[in-house]
């Protein structure tokens, strides 16, 4: 990973502006484009209710579900040194579907069990990853991604086990969920993925300093007096948390936690004082985008969202393990 | 009757017979095990691996694929030839046709009810211009609102289906579509309390049993 520390220049300002920008800009196609032609200045009562009960709640609900993978993926990637590290690809967002399925299964009465059991499947998961990478040489590429793939197979694993175990018709809602599906957004569902990335977003800018010093090294970071542990299991947690809850809201929407957060390096360096908050409004702009695409491509029918992110994401991460 | 697939459920009887793998994943050493004459098949199945290995075996297979209500006729007289049993079918045959005939008096000359079929409430997933069912609506004096929607059972977008504003709402019953979606709160079925039940069973299954399905939905379209 590239390590260079930006101050805050002129030009890291422009860029800030400019992301606002464009994630205002992404926010009005959005709500501007749909399977229905809406005439806003003049909006009758079903028109109303197409733009305030299903279409503003679903593109607010792709914004922050958004931001909430890219900054948990941005925080793992410095935590873990990795530029691989990411939800989707580490077995996190299958832990979090898994939870949510054994909520759906267990407590399909109870609405805020699945973001519980969300969370917990989230956390164990990456828990496991995090085991089983670690070694006493380090933690490389190659054990990490391969952690990942044994952790998301088994666990697609057991999904697959569950599914065939129980009814098929009570879990057909389910199996198209996984895929990553904004569809199912209720009308306040965005309030709880809001409040939890605003939150997650301004704890883990509060750990960008200690991150920066930790990218370096863990003991590098322990000699400036950084509570490496601490710190970690902040990360670990925040990001766990936020994965559960985007996961219990729209199943796994893909290497979003990936390509955002690079995107971001690219432009404007390693610094997490930066990286971490503008992968959050990148992180929206980029899921605002692809469900505007999978609701409007073939509408009046629809596509889930997570292939649209799968479809751009795939070829980016082979670019990237190239350039490694 | 030697084997059925876990699918199977009518009639009763059907779940004493031995079960051999679903449509989509047949138990092919259980079905060569039970020595059949003839494997009737339908599309739903992974076909073409499968009728070749049965064909290896020298086992007949007869593939049944109607697509609409004649086509199920058609393959009802086909099946009774082949069991030599031509008579009992033309009974059956005539019945069926006779509840047909009586649906389609019923509702000819009447208005012809907007509807909207359900298959599931989340995600929202309806029938499209490929499902057999645009049809029996049609043939139930209705018209579904979704018939010009390509493919069979299209995942639908919540704002058109919003927009769509249907006065009747069928829902095929199961127990994960037991009632409407949220975005037809305020449409004309959900005010007026035009919603009905019909169970899955019939109107997802192409065979007679359909025109059990046909005489309900006539029933709920113009009571």
């Amino acid at each position: 990973m590239k390590f260079q520390i930006s101050n805050f220049k002129f030009q890291t300002f422009r860029f800030g502006v400019g992301l606002i920008i464009l994630l205002i800009a992404a926010l009005a196609a959005a709500i501007y484009f749909g399977s229905e032609n809406l005439s806003f200045f003049e909006l009758n009562q079903t028109q109303s209710s197409i733009l305030f009960d299903v279409r503003l709640p679903r593109v607010l609900l792709g914004a922050t579900v958004g931001a909430s993978l890219a900054v948990a993926g941005a925080s793992l990637q410095s935590l873990l040194r990795n530029p691989l590290a990411e939800p989707y690809l580490l077995g996190v967002s299958n832990g979090a579907a898994l939870g949510t399925m054994l909520a759906f299964v267990f407590f399909s009465q109870t609405d805020f069990a699945r973001p519980i059991f969300a969370i917990l499947g989230a956390s164990l998961a990456t828990i496991a990853v995090y085991q089983m990478a670690k070694s006493r040489a380090g933690m490389n590429t190659e054990r990490l991604v391969l952690s990942g793939v044994i952790v998301t197979t088994f666990l697609s694993s057991l999904l697959v086990l569950l599914t065939s175990l129980l009814d098929t018709t009570k879990l057909r809602s389910f199996t198209f969920w996984l895929l990553g599906d904004l569809s199912q957004a209720t009308t306040n569902g965005y309030i709880l993925t809001g409040i939890a990335v605003i939150l997650g977003t301004i704890l883990l800018s509060s750990q960008a300093k200690a991150l920066n010093l930790m990218m370096i090294g863990e003991r590098d970071a322990l000699d400036f007096g950084v509570e490496v542990r601490r710190v970690r299991l902040i990360v670990f947690a925040t990001a766990s948390a936020l994965v559960g809850i985007s996961v219990a809201a729209s199943g796994s929407v893909g290497y979003v936690g990936l390509i955002v957060p690079h995107l971001i390096r690219l432009s404007i360096g390693s610094d997490n004082r930066l990286v971490v908050p503008f992968s959050a409004i990148s992180g929206a702009i980029f899921v605002v985008i692809a469900d505007t695409i999978a609701r409007v491509a073939i509408a009046p029918r629809e596509l889930p969202v997570g292939a649209i992110t799968a479809l751009i994401g795939a070829p980016m991460f082979i670019w990237l393990l190239r350039k490694n | 009757m030697v084997g059925v697939t876990s699918f199977c459920n009518f009639p009763e009887d059907a779940n004493k017979i031995a079960k051999v793998g679903d449509t989509i994943n047949p138990n092919i050493e259980a079905i060569i095990a039970l020595k059949p004459q003839v494997v009737f098949v339908s599309t739903a199945s992974q076909i073409e691996n499968f009728t070749k290995t049965l064909e290896q075996q020298n086992i007949a297979v007869f593939v049944t694929a109607p697509k609409d209500l004649n086509g199920i006729l058609a393959n009802l007289r086909q099946l009774g030839d082949i069991f030599g049993t031509t008579e009992r079918t033309t009974i059956l045959l005539n019945e069926l046709q006779e509840k047909i005939i009586a649906t389609d008096e019923k509702v000819a000359g009447k208005t012809k009810v907007k509807t909207f079929v359900q298959i599931s409430k989340e995600p929202l997933f309806t029938i499209g211009k490929d499902s057999f069912l645009t049809e029996i609506i049609e043939r139930a004096g209705g018209t579904s609102v979704t018939k010009d929607v390509a493919t069979a059972y299209p995942k639908l977008s919540k704002e058109t289906a919003l927009a769509l504003n249907p006065d009747v709402i069928i829902l095929s019953e199961s127990p994960d579509n037991l009632e409407t979606n949220d975005v037809f709160k305020n449409s004309n079925a959900v005010k007026n309390k035009e919603v009905f039940k019909i169970n899955a069973d019939l109107l997802s299954r192409p065979s007679p049993r359909l025109i059990d399905a046909l005489e309900q939905l006539s029933e709920a379209l113009h009571p």
